[in-house]
């Protein structure tokens, strides 16, 4: 018997894929990094992820869960090969509107997640770009945020509890509706460990009311320092919009050519606010957000008119990585967070490190809570551009820990950032986080050679040693 | 009696109810919770630390040799107010922070009525704020700590921004911990600004409060009911004449239930008022609706092995938060112990801090 022929034995003949062509599509997520699994794995439910898990640790293979593929941090690439389990079969919602909370498959997508429960005035907060295609499950490996976590804070705070296989095949149900279960708070641990400390299979997730009311304006300034302005301004008013996002002219100009969402391509920077309320309170926010933006020189503020017009407003932000398309075959898009109030600065040195390696950049990002998301445009078939892109993004994220800011806000370490955790955290700490994973995964089975740069450990904690395969971009 | 070494008998501090037998020593510097630790993980010492001492009657009661006091270490390290960040040594003071926040109408959104408590107490402790329903609990507040291991390691994990997925959330693991990973010596805190507009308002039936579609609060103190509202002017004018009902101006936090025996009964959130119902006879009480949370005060031991009892049939718990070491603080134990066991070994492998006031004798 080989490893395939007992993972069909439990799944199924069709539901382990092993073609080269199958393998393949499966062998990188968004990012750019590839890897070769040895299959692909579909499961149904929990009790086939555990008996995945129990043949993985009985052939020394790696796990690689898997939602929809749409991080950019290669945190779903096979890159030490093994078993890519995809998630999409655990697809079952069970909403429970008196407590307000929900029992979700880890493949379901989150978008459809928030449009089950709508109907109850109920939704899930985290609502990151990729909503319409990533999975709950791909949610908690990141740590997803998106617009509406400045206001709601990231997944992290809305996951009450989880299903998840652990070493061994071992299942476990950590947490819950009831608040502050007694004991460590594994599931707390679970979150954002980007699949390298068990599968989740199932995740208890936390519903907040739907608000009655909401504005969405639209404020123009001739420069990112006056936006920004606006932004500080307005948290030091007392107010936390649902959402702040700011755009830059080349991002508006890309979007606008592809949209005509009728946003301002004469405007150096561009911000989205979103306030959400009773009606009352979304009049006032609305107000006194619209008299700081006067104040810090905007050109014009425009209120959606309609829902028609708000969502419009909307698809152009969240598309904006879309329309790079015009630009180039290709994008890389970063995603350093920074303190609030060193957000122009760090602007600006970002862009000077785009002129020097002559490279096209666009940026839209949260600009309430620091989240950068520069992206540069380019063609990937190009080793040498492949190189200088490359060389710029680690030199973006030197420039965020310099002034005091994180890897990632909400993408994920992955492999892509891993080997700069050494710049961000000391040797104590990485051993520290290393000894975490151990304890959790001591085969080292789970997402092998992730988050964790080699030798976080006095040894080295990967478990499972392949090669990388050629091509690998580490 | 014991001679301890200089470095550590030169913190020696006196602490009025301290457990009998412990030597009392407040650090004034990271190194010296380092050297420390590594002195009592040498000598297997137990460790008891100590904030405010607000949460002392809570897990289950430890035999320490030292008695660990945050009290020096209380500064405020940096406050961003355009990032909504605060760093903070942990053992300062919750009622000292929130005073000086106040200036710029930001909040920790902690406890309201802390006490003496400090910041590390609290994060240590897992309580929270009366405003969870709104804004979260303490969990979701930590962006970063630093701890000192059990055996003398100084680690750090999250960081200064409020989003954030560099690496474990270690941080996270230490809320609600009691210390048994290490003595947090300080933390950067997410805050919350509060706009102008505050009212509390009593409502006679529990039912009027679902007219505000996510208030600040609703509470239930022995059988009176007020909805904390907050936000702007125009916006709390017009809840509180929805509300109908008597509205004060302001926020006026109640007071926790206190007697010798204090009680957190947790719940899934909708069976809170089925919770308050099964408070024994006699028993004071202040709940949080919506949230699942009743702290409550009684003596009542018997009644209580019958709440908890309840409590757990519907997935809650009972927990003792204030006792004389009588009765089981934490009822049945949270799943897998095992790890649990495994991850605190590797941050204190002596087991010299808070040992066995965990549940499941962690």
């Amino acid at each position: 018997m080989s490893l395939i022929d007992d993972l069909r034995a439990v799944l199924g003949e069709d539901d382990v894929l092993d073609e080269p062509i199958e393998l393949h599509l499966f062998s990188k997520d968004a990012s750019l990094m590839r890897g070769q699994p040895a299959c692909v794995a579909f499961p149904e439910n929990t009790a086939e992820v555990s008996e995945i898990v129990k043949l993985a640790e009985a052939y020394g293979v790696p796990v690689v869960a898997r939602g929809a593929g749409t991080g950019l941090a290669a945190g779903a690439s096979p890159t030490a090969g093994g078993i890519v389990v995809v998630t999409t079969g655990l697809d079952s919602v069970d909403i429970d509107v008196d407590n307000r909370v929900a029992w979700v498959g880890a493949g379901v997508i989150n978008l459809d997640l928030s449009k089950a429960t709508r109907p109850y005035g109920l939704q899930f907060a985290p609502d990151p770009s990729s909503q319409s295609a990533c999975t709950i499950g791909g949610n908690v490996a990141n740590n997803s945020g998106g617009p509406h976590c400045l206001s709601e804070g990231s997944t992290t705070s809305h996951v009450l509890g989880m299903e998840v296989v652990l070493a061994g095949g071992e299942t476990a149900v950590l947490g819950g509706m009831a608040p502050d279960p007694p004991g460590l708070d594994l599931k707390g641990a679970i979150v954002g460990s980007e699949g390298t400390l068990g599968v989740v299979t199932r995740v208890l997730v936390r519903l907040i009311p739907v608000e009655p009311d909401v504005r969405t304006l639209l404020m123009d300034f001739p420069s990112m320092e006056d936006a920004a302005r606006t932004v500080s301004d307005v948290i030091a008013a007392g107010l936390v919009p649902a959402s702040l996002e700011l755009m830059d002219q080349r991002m508006v100009e890309v979007v606008e050519n592809w949209l005509q969402a009728g946003l301002p391509t004469d405007a150096a920077a561009v911000l989205l606010a979103e306030v959400v309320g009773e009606t009352e309170g979304v009049e006032s926010q609305a107000e006194i957000i619209s008299e700081i933006a006067w104040r810090n020189n905007t050109m014009d503020v425009q209120v959606a008119q309609s829902e028609e017009h708000r969502a419009l407003l909307w698809r152009a932000r969240k598309s904006a990585f879309g329309a790079i398309a015009q630009l180039a075959t290709d994008y890389y898009l970063h995603d350093a967070v920074v303190p609030r109030h060193r957000l122009v600065e760090t602007m600006k040195a970002v862009y000077d490190i785009a002129d020097r390696h002559g490279l096209t950049m666009a940026n839209v990002f949260h600009a309430g809570d620091g989240n950068l998301h520069p992206l540069i445009a380019f063609d990937a078939s190009d080793p040498e551009v492949n190189k200088r892109v490359h060389q710029a993004g680690d030199e973006i994220l030197t420039v965020a820990l310099k002034v005091g800011g994180a890897l990632s806000g909400e993408h994920g370490i992955g492999i892509e950032k891993r080997d700069m955790m050494r710049a961000n955290f000391t040797e104590i700490d990485l051993d520290a986080q290393a000894r975490l994973k151990e304890c959790f995964d001591p085969a080292g089975i789970f997402n092998p050679t992730k988050v964790l740069p080699e030798g976080s450990r006095c040894f080295d904690f990967g478990g499972v040693k392949r090669e990388l395969p050629d091509g690998v971009w580490v | 009696m014991t001679y301890h070494p200089p470095h550590i008998s030169r913190l020696e501090v006196e602490i009025a109810d301290a457990p009998e037998g412990a030597v009392c020593i407040a650090p004034k510097t990271v190194r010296d919770i380092e050297a420390i630790l590594r002195y009592c993980s040498e000598r297997e010492l137990v460790v008891q630390v100590r904030g405010g001492g607000t949460h002392s009657g809570y897990g289950s009661p430890t035999q320490p040799d030292f008695v660990l006091s945050m009290e020096r270490m209380n500064r405020i390290e940096t406050w961003e107010p355009d990032d909504l960040t605060i760093v903070v040594d942990a053992g300062a003071r919750v009622a000292d922070v929130e005073a000086a926040l106040e200036e710029r109408h930001q909040s920790l959104v902690m406890p309201e009525r802390p006490g003496e408590a400090t910041l590390g107490g609290v994060i240590a402790a897992g309580v929270s704020s009366l405003r969870r329903g709104r804004y979260y609990a303490t969990r979701e507040r930590v962006l970063e700590a630093t701890m000192v291991t059990g055996d003398g390691r100084v680690v750090r994990s999250g960081g200064r921004v409020v989003k954030n997925v560099t690496g474990y959330d270690l941080h996270r693991l230490a809320v609600g911990a009691f210390g048994s990973l290490g003595v947090i010596v300080s933390v950067c805190l997410r805050l919350w600004p509060h706009p102008s507009g505050a009212a509390t308002v009593r409502v006679d039936d529990l039912e009027r409060a679902s007219t505000i579609v996510w208030p600040l609060a609703v509470l239930e103190a022995d059988g009176v009911v007020n909805v904390f509202l907050q936000g702007t002017e125009a916006e709390v004018d017009s809840q509180v004449a929805r509300l109908g009902g008597s509205a004060a101006p302001g926020l006026v936090w109640p007071e926790d239930p206190s007697r010798d025996w204090g009680w957190s009964l947790r719940v899934p959130p909708a069976l809170t008022s089925d919770a308050v119902r099964e408070l024994p006879e006699g028993w004071s009480y202040l709940a949080i609706h919506g949230v699942g949370e009743v702290r409550a005060a009684s003596s009542d031991v018997e009644g209580a092995r019958e709440l908890r009892a309840w409590a757990e049939s519907i997935g809650g718990h009972l927990v003792v938060t204030r006792g004389d070491g009588t009765f089981d603080p934490w009822g049945s134990p949270p799943p897998r112990l095992d790890l649990q066991r495994r991850l605190i070994a590797e941050f204190d492998p002596k087991r010299v801090l808070n040992p066995g006031r965990l549940p499941g004798g962690l």
